[in-house]
């Protein structure tokens, strides 16, 4: 058949499934108005099949650019169409926040408890050490920072705040967010250079948090820097071990990717440690909603501190040991 | 391989032609949407300087927002295309040409981080310039693709006039080159088309504009006007 009989026979078609893209295309607009159009929705795919194969055929009987392009054109928006990824419902956040997102963590537990090693060891080390060898700490910090450390926990304050020399309870909500989360996602990306920036980030972190705690300890500044901590740690550390635990598994994958290609291994990597870090962001979020409301009031007696602290703990672990154990779902599976 | 056209087999069992955008228009975009960042900052932060220190909270809430959210945001609701993108007539697919998800969006920004490094997007560079598909470190990860947006092609239907088959055969390929002067000739300049008409003289069997309306005729007479 000849191109201009095979535009002819088909123009009207093609006419057609245009103007269906044209006025149904937004799924938003055509939930609202009614299909008055020539073809119904539920026609569509099989319309779009039967575009894809005249396509075929003219790009196999090589007619000119004026009809594949054409073809392509149309076929190509259906395609994005039909694909298009399905709208996130809030239900769906929900449930993964819940199930699905305990459930892949504990799919990676040996990731997950590699990462709480090289962040817990050196916190341990670093804090016992000082203990013995307090002079350790000026090989770790310079004076200035000290002298801030050390003026943030001053337990004869008579500031109201804990551990913060300004700032309102807002200004550092916002300082939290954007410091915290941002250090999370970065120990996951880091580790596409094959785990080792994760393995850094984890370590460096575990010394310096280690080495500040053991300090304060150490000079009797103990109390006001326990109360302080004790409400956001159990969601702050756990995501920053979970945040390491994901960029492992994605390090692993580059150097072992097993029986895949690696670039295949990298994606599902990668896909996984997208989805991890949505959980992250979101418990970090909440340790700087505490960080800032909670943890810094210095009104609230410790022992308030430390139960809350307690059942906080006890949630989270809990949250992730038993969350969506009970439903059928398959954390790999997607 | 010259051709940076990806291919891609849908279920359908067609190609999808994805013509894969390298690093310099890339960069260009990103240049704009950092610009356009830069002046939201710059106008949030003058109005929540208005609020105080609850405002200096807020300005780095959307510090955060527009350095993390705003390419993923942009990229899943705006069809893969930040402003930017935009600008330059890019759009970021998934492998397989289907619209980005949510998921491949976060990753592939998430990992910017990588790409950035040891600074001014170095890495990002090398895997770009290193890969046959353009793609950064992050892409890769997430299995997405830059393309540039098709233009239309400006192909006009061939003018009707007289029709006249060829004198010999023709190939496939010699076929579509005849079809596609009848198509693109009517844009050239009368000089440029007795030019590409002369070159077929042969087939032709004249030279000047008498070929060019023989050659017109040929292409009317493979469209299948008769």
């Amino acid at each position: 058949m000849r191109q201009e009989q095979f535009v002819a026979r088909h123009q009207h078609e093609w006419q057609q499934f245009e103007h269906w893209l044209e006025t149904r295309g937004n799924a938003r607009q055509a939930l609202a108005e009614r299909n008055t159009g020539e073809i119904g929705d539920e026609d569509i795919p099989a319309r779009y099949r039967r575009l894809c194969q005249q396509l075929a055929l003219a790009r196999k009987r090589g007619y000119s650019p004026v009809v594949t392009a054409r073809l392509q054109a149309l076929m190509q928006r259906g395609h994005n169409l039909l694909y298009r990824t399905p709208t996130p419902r809030w239900q769906r956040a929900v449930e993964f926040l819940l199930a699905d997102f305990p459930r892949l963590v504990r799919s990676e537990a040996g990731c997950m408890w590699a990462a709480l090693a090289l962040f817990a060891v050196p916190l341990v080390t670093m804090f016992v050490l000082l203990q013995f060898y307090p002079e350790l700490i000026h090989g770790l910090m310079s004076p200035q920072e000290l002298a801030q450390l050390e003026r943030m926990y001053d337990p004869a304050s008579d500031s109201n705040k804990l551990g913060r020399e300004s700032g309102t309870d807002w200004a550092m909500f916002g300082h939290y967010i954007m410091n915290n989360i941002s250090i999370g996602l970065r120990t996951f990306a880091s580790g596409l250079l094959a785990g080792v920036g994760t393995i850094l980030v984890l370590i460096l972190n575990g010394v310096g948090i280690g080495a500040a705690f053991g300090h304060l300890q150490q000079i009797g500044s103990g109390d006001p820097l326990w109360r302080f901590v004790a409400g956001h740690a159990p969601f702050e550390l756990t995501a920053i071990v979970l945040a390491g635990g994901a960029g492992l598994r994605l390090g692993f994958n580059l150097i072992a990717p097993g029986r895949r290609r690696r670039i295949d291994a990298l994606v599902a990597g990668g896909l996984k440690g997208a989805k991890l870090c949505l959980g992250i962001a979101f418990m970090l979020l909440v340790a700087a909603f505490i960080e800032a409301f909670w943890s810094s009031t210095q009104s609230i007696p410790a022992s308030i501190k430390f139960t809350v602290s307690g059942v906080l703990w006890t949630l989270v672990l809990l949250w992730l040991w038993r969350g969506g154990r009970n439903q059928a779902g398959d954390a790999d599976a997607s | 391989m010259l051709d940076t056209y990806r291919e891609v087999v849908t279920p359908e069992g067609v190609a999808l032609h994805l013509p894969v955008a390298g690093p310099v228009p890339r960069a260009v975009a990103w240049g704009i949407d950092l610009a356009i960042r830069l002046g939201i900052l710059m106008l949030v932060g003058a109005v929540l300087a208005l609020l105080g220190a609850a405002g200096e909270g807020l300005y780095l809430i959307s510090l955060f927002l527009i350095f993390w959210a705003y390419p993923i945001l942009f990229e899943v609701l705006w069809d893969g295309q930040t402003p930017g993108k935009k600008a330059m007539s890019l759009r970021v697919v998934n492998g397989d040409g289907a619209p980005v998800g949510w998921l491949p969006a976060i990753t592939r920004n998430l990992l910017r981080t990588v790409d950035m490094l040891p600074f001014g997007y170095a890495a990002g560079l090398i895997a770009c310039l290193a890969d046959p598909h353009a793609r950064r470190l992050g892409d890769m990860v997430a299995g997405t693709l830059v393309v540039h947006n098709e233009r239309e092609r400006d192909a006009a239907a061939a003018p009707v006039n007289a029709v006249l088959a060829p004198s010999a055969g023709l190939q496939p390929a010699e076929q579509a080159a005849v079809v596609a002067f009848g198509e693109r000739a009517p844009l050239l300049t009368p000089a440029r088309q007795e030019e590409l008409a002369n070159i077929v003289e042969p087939l032709t069997g004249s030279r000047g504009q008498s070929g060019v309306l023989r050659l017109y005729g040929m292409a009317n007479w493979l469209l299948g006007r008769r």
